[in-house]
Parts: C-alpha cells; sequence; structure tokens
C-alpha cells in the first residue's frame, strides 16, 4: 500500500497530459495558492455492535490562477484527502480481518435454509463470508482481484491505494471567449462531473462511481462519488432568441474504469451486504457434492482493462426556459454495479441439474450501459415551490434473477421532487425551513418472475430542516422509505457551528421495516440466498444498523 | 445631400418623440439631481464636525431617524456630522430622465409602469396628495441609479456578531455582482442589453468565498422587467455541486443566517406589487454619507495590493460603522407587504433625495414593533477608489442590519467596484453556478 503513496508516475503522467492540452500557453503562476480545508472526526455507535466508525479525515482544497496568452480564467484546483478509520483497530471483534460471522448475513437476518447447519455434514450450504480475503483467503482474494479485493490496510486508509484516490480531485480550467460572444470552457483533470438534481439516490448522475463503503448511501454524495480523469469541454452559449441561457456540455471519461465500492466484507459499511456474499463459498464439497472442493461464490472479475474503446463519454445540453431549467443528457458508460453471471458445470449433465462449476459459480461483469434522460426544473409561482423531475432510459444494464444470474433489461427511472422554503413562525424562527420531498421510480421493462427487484419500485425520502441561531443551529430530518422492501430510515439530526472553525454534527440513523427473513430466493423454490439481500434494499439488508453518529470538524 | 436626409430624419424623430413624449421642466430636473446646487440644507443645532452623543442627542432628534436616536441615545454608538456633499448621479442617466420621464406613467394596478425605459421615471416632487405618490418613489428607486448599469462587491465581508459581548460569531467573505440588463445609460450596451428573451431587469450574483462550511455558496437573482412576474433565484450549493430553485418563501429567510433577508439587499429587493407604497412626507435628516478616503479605516479586515481598506467599525458590539453623516434631502417611504403572512408588518425607507439610495431603513415586526435597523453608508466616488471617480455612483460602502429585538447585529465591509469587466453577463447564467461552483 505505502508504495502506492509515493507511486507520483501515473499523476505526472497525467498531469503531463494536461499540460499538453493547454500547451504552452499557460506561461507563470499569477496570484497565490488560496488553501481551505477540514480536519475531522466521525465516530458511529451501532446498536449491539458498539463502534462502528472512527473515521479522522483531514482534506485540503486548493486553487490558483495561472496566466495564459490565449485563455482567460485559467486555474488549477485540488482536493487532497486523508483518511484513517480507527474502528479496525478499536473494535476489532465486530469489524476487520479477524471479524468473522457465524453464517453469511447475521448482520441483517437470523439463520435460515442456505446458512443453517446441516447436521451430518455439519456444515452449511453457504459459508460465512471471509473477511478481507486478501487477508485471510488467497484463493478469494485472486478470483476477486481488482474488485472489493481491499485488504484490512485499505479499509483503514482508504484513499492510499493504487490509484493514489488521496488525490480526490485535480483538474486545469480555461475558458476561451469566442467572437460572437460564446464562452469554450474546458477542465481537464481528475474531477467529479455532475449531472442530475436529487438527494441519497441517483438517476442522471451517474457518471463518476461511488464509494458506498463511506457511509453507505448516507454520506453526501460530493464525499463519496469516485473522482475520474476526465475531459470536460463546455460551449456556453448565453441567451438567445428563444433561452435565457443554452450550454452543450462534452465529457470524455479517459480513465480507466471503476465500479462502485459496495464495502469489502469485514467493513462496517457494506451496502446489500454484498461484500460479504462475494467472500463466500458454496459449501458442495463439504457436503459431499461431486466437487474436490467447496466452490467460491465468485470465479473473476472482468474489470476492463484501459483502452480508448473501454473509455465513456457523454454529452448534455440544458438552458434556461422562462420558469424552466432542463437538461437533455446522453451517456455510454458501464453499469457501476456488479452484474453476475452463472457459471455452469461443465459436464451438461451436472449443468442441466443447476450446478455450478467447481471452480466458481459467477463471474461479475461490468456491462456497456446506453442512457438517454433528461431534467426539467420548473419554479410554480402559484405554489411558490420548485418542482424537479428527472428520467433516464437505459439500454444494456443487467439485472440479477435465480436461475440464469442476469439478464439485459432496458430501465426506466426517474424522480419527481419539490421543494419549498417555508417560514414558519410558530416554530420560533425567522429563517425558512426547507422541505423537499423527492419519488424515485423504477421500472424494469424485461422483467422476469425470478428477478429479485420488482418490475415496478419506489423509494421516497423526505427532507426537513430548519436554522436557528442565524443558522449555526440547525435541526434535520431525513426520512426514506422503501415500498418494494417495506423498509423505513429515519435519520434526526443537528448540528452546531459556534464559530467559522468549528462544527458539531449529532445524529441517529434508525432502520426499520424491511424483510427480515426470506424465502431463500425470488422464485421461492431455489436456496440461494443471496439475491434476496437485492429484494430487501439498501435500507433493509441495513436493518440491524441503527445508530448514534457524532461528527467534528474543524475547517481551516 | 446626405445631410439634408440626415436632417429630415431628425427632425421626423423628434416629431415622434414630441407626439410621446412631454417634455420635463428643466426646473424639475434640477430640483430632482442637483438639490442642494443653491445651499446645503441646515438644522438648528446641528453643525460640521460636532459630534452628537447621549448627553445632546435631544437637542437634535428631529434629524435622526427613530432608530438612530434610540442607539444614540442609549449611548451605543455616536454620530459624528460631516459636510453636506453633491452626490451627483452620473450625467448619461440625468439626461435618460430629460428624454424618457415625460412619457412614464404609472399603470393601473401597484407594480404596472408605462414608458420608463432608462433615468427616474417620475423626477417630479411628491405630494402628500398624490394617493400613489409611494409607489412613485418606489419605482425612482427601482429604476434608480444604485450601483449604475453594472458593479461588483469583491470581497464583501459579512461578521455576524452578538452585540451584548461584541464577539464576532462569523464572518462570511462574498463577492457580489449587480447588472441591469435594461434601463442602462452609461456602460455599454443602453438601453438594454440584447437578447434578453424573458425579458430580464436586473441581475445579481453571489458567492461565498469563506468560511469553508459555505464555500462556494453561490445565489443568482433574476428579476424581470415586468414587476408582477416573481423573480427566478437560484442556490448553488457547493457541498452538493448542484443549482437549486429557489422559492420566494426564502426571500425572507434569514439570509444564510445573517440578520438580512434577500428582501432586504440594497434597502429593498423585491417587487413594487409586492407592498403597498406610501409617501410620508420630506425631511431633513442625517444620513451615514461620507468620504470614504477621509475616513479612519479597519487596517486589520482586508489587504490588497490597491492599498484598500474597508470602513471600520464600532460602537456597541462593533455593530456600528465608524463614518460621518450629513444633512440630506430625505424622502420618507413607507411599504406594508401585501402577503398577509410575511414576517415584516412594515418597512420605513428614508430615501436620499438626491441619490434614491436608501441609507437608512427601520423594519417592525408583524406585532409592529421595531425590529431591525438597516444602516447602508454611502462613500463618494470621487473619494474612492480611483476607478469609481466620475462614476456618479453612490458606493455602497458599510452596511449594518441590527435586530433590536435579539440584540444581535451583522456588519458589512465593502470593496465596491464600478467596473463592466467585473459583471459580464455570463455571470448571470445558470450555468455560470455550476462552472464556478465546480
Amino acid at each position: 500500500m505505502f508504495k502506492s503513496i509515493f507511486d507520483y508516475r501515473k499523476l505526472i503522467f497525467k498531469g503531463g497530459a494536461i499540460g499538453l492540452i493547454f500547451g504552452s500557453s499557460v506561461t507563470a503562476f499569477s496570484e497565490d495558492i488560496q488553501w481551505a480545508g477540514f480536519i475531522e472526526n466521525a465516530s458511529y455507535y451501532r446498536d449491539n455492535v458498539g463502534l462502528s466508525k472512527f473515521r479522522n479525515t483531514v482534506q485540503a482544497e486548493f486553487s490558483k490562477s495561472l496566466s495564459s496568452d490565449s485563455w482567460s480564467n485559467v486555474s488549477i484546483h485540488g482536493t487532497l484527502r486523508g483518511t484513517y478509520d480507527g474502528v479496525y483497530d478499536l473494535n476489532d471483534d465486530e469489524f476487520g480481518k479477524d471479524a468473522a460471522e457465524d453464517y453469511l448475513g447475521q448482520n441483517w437476518h437470523s439463520r435460515g435454509a442456505a446458512t443453517t447447519i446441516i447436521p451430518g455434514p455439519n456444515t452449511t450450504l453457504l459459508s460465512a463470508g471471509v473477511p478481507f480475503p486478501c487477508d485471510n483467503d488467497p484463493l478469494l482474494c485472486h478470483n476477486l482481484n481488482g474488485y472489493m479485493d481491499e485488504k484490512e490496510s485499505d479499509a483503514k486508509f482508504p484513499e492510499f491505494n493504487d490509484q493514489l484516490d488521496f488525490v480526490r480531485e485535480l483538474y486545469i480550467r480555461a475558458d476561451k471567449y469566442l467572437g460572437n460572444g460564446d464562452v469554450l470552457s474546458l477542465n481537464v483533470g481528475k474531477q467529479q462531473v455532475v449531472w442530475g438534481k436529487t438527494d441519497l439516490f441517483r438517476v442522471l448522475d451517474v457518471i463518476n462511481p461511488v464509494d458506498y463503503s463511506r457511509h453507505n448511501i448516507y454520506d453526501e454524495l460530493e464525499d463519496i462519488r469516485i473522482p475520474q480523469w476526465m475531459i470536460k469541454a463546455e460551449w456556453r452559449m448565453g441567451a438567445s432568441q428563444t433561452f435565457d441561457d443554452s450550454n452543450l456540455s462534452l465529457v470524455w471519461n479517459v480513465d480507466k474504469f471503476r465500479p462502485s465500492n459496495l464495502g469489502t466484507c469485514g467493513q462496517s459499511y457494506r451496502i446489500l451486504d454484498a461484500g460479504c456474499f462475494f467472500s463466500s463459498y458454496i459449501n458442495l464439497a463439504d457436503l459431499g457434492a461431486p466437487y474436490t472442493s467447496n466452490v467460491p461464490i465468485i470465479h473473476d472479475v472482468e474489470e476492463p482493462n484501459w483502452s480508448l474503446g473501454n473509455t465513456q463519454f457523454g454529452m448534455k445540453w440544458e438552458g434556461v426556459y422562462g420558469d424552466a431549467t432542463f437538461s437533455v443528457n446522453a451517456l455510454h458508460y458501464r453499469q457501476q454495479l456488479p452484474s453476475l453471471h452463472f457459471r455452469p458445470h461443465p459436464v451438461a449433465g451436472l449443468a442441466a441439474a443447476g450446478l455450478p462449476a467447481p471452480d466458481g459459480v459467477f463471474d461479475i461483469v461490468f456491462p456497456r450501459v446506453t442512457l438517454l434522460g433528461g431534467a426539467v426544473d420548473y419554479y410554480s409561482m402559484d405554489m411558490d415551490a420548485t418542482w424537479r423531475i428527472e428520467l433516464a432510459y437505459s439500454e444494456g444494464e443487467e439485472m440479477p434473477r435465480d436461475t440464469d444470474g442476469h439478464k439485459e433489461t432496458d430501465m426506466v427511472r426517474y424522480v419527481i421532487g419539490y421543494d419549498k422554503n417555508l417560514v414558519l413562525p410558530f416554530l420560533q424562527t425567522n429563517s425558512a425551513f426547507l422541505i423537499s420531498a423527492q419519488v424515485f421510480g423504477e421500472h424494469i421493462l424485461d422483467h422476469e418472475i425470478d428477478m429479485p427487484n420488482d418490475e415496478d419500485n419506489w423509494i421516497a425520502t423526505f427532507l426537513f430542516k430548519g436554522f436557528y441561531k442565524n443558522n449555526r443551529l440547525s435541526p434535520q430530518l431525513l426520512m426514506a422509505h422503501d415500498f418494494a422492501a417495506k423498509s423505513s430510515v429515519v435519520s434526526p439530526s443537528i448540528s452546531w457551528i459556534p464559530d467559522n472553525h468549528w462544527t458539531f454534527n449529532l445524529a441517529l440513523n434508525i432502520k426499520t421495516g424491511g424483510e427480515e427473513e426470506f424465502g431463500w430466493s425470488v422464485a421461492g423454490t431455489e436456496t440461494f440466498e443471496p439475491l434476496a439481500r437485492f429484494t430487501n434494499g439498501p435500507i433493509g439488508v441495513a436493518n440491524n444498523e441503527d445508530e448514534l453518529q457524532l461528527t467534528i470538524r474543524y475547517s481551516f | 445631400m446626405f445631410k439634408k436626409i440626415l436632417y429630415s430624419l431628425l427632425i421626423g424623430a423628434a416629431a415622434i418623440m414630441a407626439a410621446h413624449a412631454a417634455p420635463v421642466n428643466e426646473g424639475i430636473i434640477n430640483n430632482s439631481f442637483y438639490p442642494y446646487a443653491k445651499g446645503s440644507p441646515t438644522a438648528s443645532g446641528i453643525k460640521v464636525g460636532m459630534v452628537i452623543n447621549a448627553e445632546n442627542v435631544d437637542s437634535v432628534k428631529d434629524y435622526l431617524d427613530p432608530a438612530t436616536y434610540l442607539f444614540v441615545k442609549n449611548g451605543d454608538t455616536e454620530i459624528h456630522v460631516g459636510k453636506t456633499t453633491n452626490f451627483a448621479l452620473h450625467d448619461s442617466y440625468v439626461e435618460a430622465t430629460r428624454k424618457f420621464s415625460g412619457s412614464t406613467k404609472l399603470g393601473e394596478n401597484p407594480g404596472q409602469i408605462e414608458g420608463s425605459k432608462a433615468g427616474r421615471p417620475f423626477p417630479q416632487e411628491p405630494s402628500l396628495d398624490d394617493p400613489r405618490a409611494g409607489e412613485k418613489l418606489a419605482w425612482n428607486f427601482k429604476n434608480g441609479y444604485n450601483w449604475g448599469d453594472s458593479a461588483a462587491i469583491q470581497p464583501f465581508y459579512w461578521k455576524y456578531r452578538d452585540m451584548n459581548s461584541g464577539k464576532v460569531e462569523r464572518t462570511v467573505k462574498f463577492n457580489f455582482h449587480f447588472l441591469n440588463y435594461t434601463h442602462r445609460t452609461q456602460q455599454e450596451p443602453f438601453p438594454a442589453i440584447t437578447p434578453n428573451p424573458s425579458g430580464l431587469f436586473r441581475g445579481i450574483y453571489v458567492q461565498v468565498l469563506e468560511p469553508f462550511d459555505i464555500k462556494n455558496t453561490q445565489l443568482l437573482i433574476q428579476r424581470f422587467e415586468d414587476d408582477l412576474k416573481r423573480d427566478n433565484a437560484y442556490l448553488y450549493l457547493g457541498f452538493q455541486r448542484r443549482v437549486r430553485r429557489l422559492s420566494t418563501g426564502q426571500v425572507t429567510d434569514a439570509f444564510l443566517g445573517s440578520d438580512i433577508m434577500i428582501e432586504d439587499f440594497e434597502g429593498y429587493n423585491g417587487r413594487i406589487s409586492d407592498m403597498s407604497w406610501a409617501y410620508k412626507g420630506t425631511k431633513t435628516l442625517l444620513l451615514p454619507m461620507f468620504n470614504h478616503n477621509e475616513l479612519t479605516l479597519d487596517s486589520e479586515t482586508h489587504q490588497d495590493d490597491d492599498g484598500y481598506q474597508v470602513v471600520a467599525f464600532g460602537g456597541k458590539g462593533g455593530c456600528f460603522p465608524n463614518v460621518t453623516w450629513q444633512l440630506r434631502k430625505v424622502y420618507v417611504l413607507e411599504s406594508d407587504p401585501i402577503d398577509p403572512d410575511h414576517p415584516v408588518s412594515k418597512r420605513e425607507h428614508y430615501i436620499d433625495a438626491q441619490t434614491f439610495t436608501i441609507p437608512r431603513n427601520i423594519t417592525y415586526d408583524r406585532k409592529g414593533d421595531m425590529w431591525k435597523s438597516w444602516l447602508i453608508g454611502q462613500a463618494h466616488p470621487d473619494h474612492h477608489l480611483p476607478k469609481n471617480k466620475g462614476t456618479g455612483v453612490a458606493i455602497d460602502d458599510a452596511f449594518s442590519m441590527i435586530d433590536i429585538q435579539a440584540d444581535h447585529c451583522t456588519t458589512g465591509q465593502f470593496k465596491g467596484i464600478v467596473d463592466p469587466e467585473l459583471t459580464p453577463t455570463s455571470k448571470m447564467t445558470v450555468q455560470n453556478l455550476r462552472a464556478s461552483g465546480s
């Protein structure tokens, strides 16, 4: 790991590429570097588990203007972040490389058919997930090579890896004023490119993958998007006879593809418990089946190598028309969540019986996806409120299913949001409360009965945030409900900002509902427990993760 | 031959103008824009150089607004009296008033106006007998020269202060930009920027530079030429990297936790049609108007290569700017919100008759009690940054919003610059919020 900390070669190479794009026209630094940042401790306590996070973060952001003969507003921006999560040292009974579970899914459901010990062979159909397999199981580590193969040390220091994630962002901005008054703007470097306008869940905001291992879905996307090396070009046309503002944006993600991080088995946050599923075995040898050794769930991760053909790109046209702001989006990218491809036994007869290959049940792949979508914000004068609508139609995604492992299907996702700022005098403050409600919908066009996801599902979120004491005291209530999973989360919090430097935030995060016990498959006839976790969704699978959370930040 | 044609065209154009616009009496123009041409106002007991404090304030009570009188009477601050100076607006604005005000009239309903292309819409002296005189004064402010056609305040320091302890709780560093799309007189193009498909009247763009927790928060307000149409307002939150539309509920919110509503900006930052307006008379009052370069300034808050320093603050809790006040001709204007749920019952605006800026405002809560005192100190442009010299813009140079009931204040220290290059139209776009925030 520490080798990677000092491996600046990639960074220097990529930085050189930025310089080539702007050529020699960037001639000199024109003013001092502006620095800002924070030091933060996030200590979370999980019911019946104890400490679940003791995350210490240092983040520094800098910007510096550069002078150029041929470009305007040239500047370089960077964000550096380093994290140490001490939970793996302070609560190593529960988290870390030695924190084995009794059975797969212990943290969110009781034993079931696939995880109950079968007398005789005295084993379970499915083994418990191996925590941090690259610390404990060379075979699993080899199979998971390149994805979900972090060591405990990587979880403790998540930014210090081969991808140099401690450099969260590093990009150059520059504008070129065109003769007709339009502006050509370039952002080149490691960055986040944000499409979409939603909280917690994403419809159009899918250019950067997301690190759910940091705090499931609950941290700001700003903090959990995984920045990528990209070139963003904007042609800002400004006002025309029809539109008050018009802008065409091209994004080319030239980075090596990275999927979203779901959290490795042994980490305190592993969305859908996928990490432990990926590091488990079907105990077919122990059960006396015709196998010489137990079968790892994952055989291989087909993470695409870097090539020009594997880069991702998109285009957005956005503008303002009257009271509406709008965008039309197109993106050709890769699915950031893993798709599981079942590997049948090479012997036809055994394959016909549904048995998997002896060296692994699934391959993980990340298929190509084409997304078309759009968004509209509309301010309603009559309601004095803003409506947000996002819609995305995708082609090429793969959804899991019981019998075949996966199926490619077109998808429609949408969100309808409602935002209103309202002064509520009876709450004893002159500051307006922010009331924000969202409903996310998902429709699977080629739905099959053995898919864990319903053909249609909705997740609703509600945010109520108020401000007291000159905005230095801010209570907030965040709620979400997954209709299919019948699971909910309620997260009240209060933040206190005593001065320009200190911020204290105290929160509860309580999950309720969800199907805590499953028929062991969606179809109801098989015994492959894992797919049921998708039925229960990110809220339901975390049903035992009620937490008290305290975050203290010093900004500079 | 060409000269002849040109003359013919000019005569024709003048005839057309004459058919539509009654010429404005030059006496009206002079009275409106040069009220001190025949001498400065005088007031019994007030002399240049004197200091008004708790001991002598009762003798000059008539020349102070009620809130300022209370502060001085309580010993919270003192008033240093300076000489009345000529804050002449730019000739182009005066000329536009000559050109257009003769054909300007109020529409049938509040918020409607006809013929106001540029310049002061109603330069005539207001009359207490005119039931719509208040509305006319409000229009004179809205279509006033305020920051000229465009200007920037960069940087702009807001300090949130506990008035009792004097503790500065927060310091927020901003950049503010103002741009008029229409009613332009001095910066090209005028009288309007085109294209302008939605009929925008004015844009205000705000960017937070510090502190870290709200850094890159940006606000864009787009006001329409049609006063009956509500503003479009957009907020960019740096920690979310996305633009949110604002409902107007937030216009009366405590902006970023300060004691100031968005609606308070510049004295009043809203639609004419949102208020009932009443003219309450003309007075001679002391207003905080001064020459910046002659003040003892704050050497700690801001340093830059221009050697510019911002106005210093003192008095109780550090809530009062250390500036001089001068006797001015003042129109007293009252605004009452139409919306019964508005947090304010009324505001008293003390408008400087020459500049139509509003250096003093008093806000009353829903019960009718005095709630806030809003001071916007005006600096003469010829005694400020060299770049501002000759612009004719009364420079907003220091503010103090005191929440009298909460013993809390927000103070503002400006570096106001009248320079069109600092505020291009591209600054006033939603896309600029995204681009500047990332």
